[in-house]
């Protein structure tokens, strides 16, 4: 009799789309045990699969979602997915998160994990059940939208278990490299354009349906964890009531006192205090928002479930925006217009777009254009000024589908500045937009957007604000060289272990991992203690090293943009930058602690502690 | 006669300001009580004692609260002087001694009283805690004494306890202590009162404390973890990491509130933050706002040279990812080492939270033996974040911050003053006691 499975169903299922065929794989503890799930999971499949010079568009690339142990528990926040795949933004690893409730759903369908490869020859949706896996035509949803996708995909259902669906928009068809895939109509996997990865696939959606259950080996030292990590974030601030009340954008306003809030395109971070108090998180729940809502099991109640009333008496209704749309779309933008950039984000999740990148090139787009390197015939007759509300929505929809100005957008804040002859107006970092934090305000969050494996993200490079402003007793100093890169480390690898556990980054307000080790020994068997979990991440930070080095990432993609050293901002009186050899040392540093050498390489002693190996199989 | 006025040099009379209020805030006084004195010689030479002005507020001392008297002879300055000055003066004479210090160490001073017919002479006072037997010795000396307070009996007595004993003790009144500098004579007033108040925890737990310090006494070093270091005199003015303003200011803040929050007594314990290659390192890491203690930068790769201590913090960060690392001696959690549950053989190894805070930070703290290797107490801190080593204090880390590796020894201390009160009021612990921490 084979051995039970605690936390995890031992399969995933591989895909093959060029020929049209899927296979159960069968998955050993011992991935589980030195991988998690989520993204260490995930991220080992995609680096045994893919050749890293591939090009991210073409059928050779992969992308693998998967879920976590403690997903089909109770566990708070449990029930998020993660996908990795070679961006074909950034021409890195592609790592990105979503919550909602596909993730727990696709667990139930009996699967740890799926991975997908080749290229349809037309359009397909794949459709996963306990009993079964099909690659179905999907000409007849061929350009519709993510909502649109969504309904058409659980309509047709007659009964049983109702369908999760995660999809593309049009963007995602059109290849635009900042396209998202959405679940949940508006939940999204946003960062690195996944949904260029499957509109080149041909691959439209994927439903997911079953009832499939996990056993949990020890319930009392779950339970133990699990009654320690609901107390806490009962008791956090944050978690009870702050992100119920306000969403995320409730930042906005904070995030400006700490003088780290971006503006016209990181020029500088001066705002005029009512244009914010226009856009921030008070302001939307006093007006658009109509309800709070939660992802799978959640406590928290981040989401914005909003409504626009028009003057002609029409409304729609959607979800966002959330802090980063505020801050990208917004004061980036130098717009200061709520309902305009709600519009925007409601645009940008039905046509599957990042609204951060999408806002982080428009602003790029927006200085190109008033510094004359941008001419108004380029940009199809929008007028790109900063400030310049009205054009958001128009542009999204264009951007969707490569049009006019939209078709410049699609290829990101890089690709759009070298083509004007400007790559240095391009605020990113390995090409993928900086996010609404300005990293000349804290060291460490500079260090986060310089080493995150994806690029610029404020997630995967460590949430380091979180630590120097409301990190409770875990506040940092913001301007410590010594410390920095200890600390990115730290958040980071406190990320990656979130990511990996199928859980909220928010739950990070209440407490760190002590929990989830005792509710992931608990639901397994196997031994996560914190140490372990340590090591864990250590070794996930350093595969995804390992993928970027060998598709050519350098020591020189772990900068910053030269703004960001040359501009000072005023931060509480003081002009900040965060200067070359600031960021030369940090890197330094940083690459030392993370055990790789001088040009960002992984030591051949550190794959091997960590039980890397490298290559395919 | 030497001609002086009554102004004292202003980093003296800041020093006396400054350790004034810090025996304030540990509560070793009372509003007006005890007195400091020291002895140097004036800038022509001249052999001085400065000494706080009798009736003084010693947590409010104005300038003309510091008399500078002659170390040799009678002058005017002892008009104003503390009624004790001829104590202080004697043991000012001892070789090597510039520094005195009488307090009204409240924990030893309950400790040692007894209810003996009297004239007697009352027993030593033994301390069960390291810091006490390192610094004090193995055994301090109690007296009772008919006028306990500014006689000429203790003028003639107590320099001579002091002259082999660093501090004594006056049955029923209070300590005496001296030092090479005032800081070091206050540093023994802190470790002599935390020695008292770990005895007194003791005994409200029932425990045997005679048994423990007939074990200490035929094997102190089983008794105990390492050795502390002995106090250091000098160097208190070091500050090898100013461009860290940032860390340099946690320091301060975290050393303030070790001390302020009875954490470890006085310019004890240790606490650091680890960089890539260095370390920061604050050796006395119990340090009042405006006193300080030393801040180092060190390398981070072990040193055959390093001191216990420090190599104990180097061996943590090399086997781990922690960034903070902290080393202090709470009084209720060396005396809650020792704790048996009624009707058990062997002291418990692991101290339970019934408060509902400390419940559900920590299900469990370990308590281990004072041999207990480093491979192990990392392990340990690795899941639980902070140990209680029995005879060798309290260790704790931190993912990131000074602040966070603060918070456990703060939140043990609650934890453990629970316990003992509970215990006191004759509750069942262990009915109190979570069943899920059980399997912790």
């Amino acid at each position: 009799m084979p051995e039970p499975l605690y936390g995890f169903h031992g399969r995933y299922l591989e895909i093959d789309l060029t020929r049209g065929e899927s296979r159960v794989r069968p998955l050993a503890a011992g991935l589980i045990a030195d991988y998690l799930g989520g993204r260490g999971l995930a991220t080992r499949l995609f680096y045994d699969a893919v050749d890293p010079l591939v090009d991210p568009l073409g059928p050779e690339n992969v992308f693998v979602i998967a879920a976590s142990p403690l997903i089909g528990t109770n566990a708070p926040t449990a029930g998020r997915g993660h996908m990795v795949f070679k961006s074909p933004l950034t021409g890195v690893i592609g790592t990105s998160n979503s919550g909602g409730t596909w993730g727990a759903a696709f667990k139930a369908t009996g699967y740890d994990a799926v991975l997908v490869k080749g290229r349809a020859p037309s359009p397909v949706f794949i459709d996963i059940t306990p009993e079964r896996t099909e690659i179905v035509p999907a000409d007849r949803l061929w350009g519709l939208d993510a909502h649109q996708t969504t309904d058409a995909l659980t309509a047709d259902v007659e009964s049983g278990v109702r369908p999760k669906v995660l999809c593309i928009g049009p963007a995602g068809e059109n290849l635009v490299r900042i396209a998202a895939v959405v679940n949940d109509r508006n939940r999204v996997y946003g960062r690195c354009g996944p949904g260029a990865v499957w509109g080149s696939k041909n691959l439209k959606a994927i439903r997911v349906a079953g009832k499939a259950k996990i056993q949990v080996h020890d319930k009392e030292r779950y339970q133990s964890g699990y009654d320690q990590a609901l107390y806490l974030m009962k008791q956090a601030p944050v978690t009870k009531r702050l992100l119920r009340e306000l969403g995320t954008s409730g930042l906005v306003e904070l995030i400006n006192v700490i003088n780290m809030l971006p503006h016209r395109n990181f020029q500088d971070s001066l705002h005029v205090e009512e244009n914010l108090e226009a856009i921030s998180g008070e302001r939307l729940a006093k007006t658009l928002l109509e309800r709070a809502g939660g992802c799978f099991l959640c406590p928290i109640g981040c989401q914005r479930h909003t409504r626009i009333e028009s003057e002609d008496g029409t409304s729609e209704k959607g979800e966002g925006p959330e802090y980063e749309t505020v801050v990208m779309m917004g004061a980036v933008c130098d717009i200061y217009d709520l309902e305009a950039i709600t519009r925007a984000n409601y645009r940008c999740n039905e046509l599957g777009l990042d609204t951060m990148s999408f806002g982080g090139t428009v602003a790029c787009a927006m200085e190109l254009f008033e510094s004359g390197r941008l001419r108004p015939e380029e940009a199809g007759g929008l007028d790109l000024r900063f400030g310049n509300a009205a054009l958001l929505e128009p542009l999204a929809r264009e951007t969707a589908v490569r049009r006019g100005a939209g078709a410049l957008i699609a290829e990101g804040s890089f690709r759009l500045a070298e083509r004007c002859g400007r790559p240095d107006l391009s605020m990113s970092v390995k090409r993928l937009e900086i996010p609404g934090y300005d990293p000349r305000a804290s060291f460490t969050q500079a260090l986060g957007y310089m080493t995150s494996p994806s690029g610029a993200c404020h997630l995967r490079g460590g949430y380091a604000v979180s630590l120097a402003f409301f990190g409770g007793t875990k506040e940092i100093p913001r301007f410590s060289l010594l410390q920095s890169p200890l600390s990115v480390r730290a958040m980071q690898n406190k990320g990656i272990l979130q990511d990996s556990l199928g859980v909220c980054r928010f739950t990070g307000f209440a407490f760190d991992v002590g929990p989830w080790a005792r509710m992931m020994t608990g639901v397994t068997g196997l031994d996560f203690s914190e140490a372990r979990l340590e090591e864990i991440a250590n070794r996930i930070a350093t595969l995804e090293r390992l993928f970027n080095v060998e598709a050519g990432v350098s020591v020189e993609d772990d900068l910053l943009p030269p703004r960001f050293s040359e501009i000072p901002i005023v931060v509480a009186g003081e002009e900040r930058v965060v200067s070359r050899d600031a960021q030369e040392r940090m890197r330094r540093d940083y690459y030392i602690v993370r055990g790789w050498d001088a040009d960002g390489r992984p030591t051949e002693s550190t794959l091997r502690e960590l039980g890397i190996r490298r290559g395919r199989s | 006669m030497i001609h002086r006025s009554w102004t004292v040099r202003e980093d003296i009379l800041e020093l006396f300001r400054s350790i004034g209020r810090a025996s304030m805030t540990y509560d070793i006084q009372d509003s007006h009580s005890g007195n400091m004195a020291i002895r140097l010689l004036d800038a022509s030479g001249g052999d001085q004692i400065i000494i706080t002005a009798t009736g003084s507020q010693k947590g409010d001392l104005d300038p003309s609260q510091i008399c500078v008297l002659s170390a040799t002879e009678t002058d005017y300055g002892y008009y104003k002087a503390s009624s004790e000055t001829d104590i202080h003066q004697r043991i000012l004479s001892i070789e090597g001694v510039r520094a005195s210090i009488h307090a009204h160490t409240k924990d030893l001073t309950i400790a040692t009283l007894d209810d003996a017919d009297k004239p007697n002479r009352p027993p030593d006072f033994v301390p069960i805690d390291p810091l006490g037997f390192h610094h004090l010795g193995d055994h301090v000396h109690v007296d009772w004494i008919a006028v306990p307070s500014g006689s000429p009996e203790m003028a003639d007595l107590i320099p001579k306890r002091l002259a082999d004993h660093p501090a004594t003790v006056i049955q029923a009144h209070g300590t005496f202590a001296r030092g090479r500098t005032l800081k070091e004579a206050f540093f023994l007033q802190c470790v002599a009162n935390n020695a008292g108040a770990v005895i007194r925890a003791a005994k409200t737990l029932d425990v045997n404390v005679e048994e423990l310090r007939r074990r200490m006494k035929a094997d102190a070093g089983a008794f105990f973890a390492y050795p502390p270091v002995p106090y250091a005199v000098e160097g208190d003015e070091f500050s090898e990491f100013p461009e860290e303003s940032e860390i340099l200011k946690e320091f301060h803040k975290t050393g303030a509130r070790v001390f302020e929050s009875w954490l470890s007594p006085f310019h004890t314990g240790s606490m650091s933050v680890r960089g890539v290659s260095d370390l920061l390192y604050a050796p006395k890491a119990s340090m009042p706002r405006d006193v300080g203690g030393p801040l180092l930068k060190v390398p981070l790769r072990p040193d055959s040279s390093d001191p216990p201590e420090l190599a104990l913090h180097k061996t943590i960060y090399a086997e781990t990812d922690f960034q903070t690392v902290m080393h202090c001696y709470l009084p209720e959690a060396e005396a809650y080492a020792h704790f048996r549950y009624p009707g058990e053989d062997a002291p418990a190894d692991r101290i339970v939270p019934i408060d509902a805070e400390g419940s559900f930070l920590y299900l469990v703290i370990p308590v281990v033996p004072p041999k207990t290797d480093a491979e192990t107490l990392i392990r340990l801190l690795h899941d639980y974040k902070l140990v209680v080593v029995r005879g060798g204090g309290v260790w704790s880390v931190g993912s990131q911050s000074l602040s966070e590796v603060l918070h456990h020894p703060s939140s043990l201390r609650e934890i453990c003053l629970y316990r003992i009160g509970a215990f006191e009021q004759g509750l069942d612990l262990r009915k109190m006691e979570p069943k899920k921490a059980k399997k912790w």
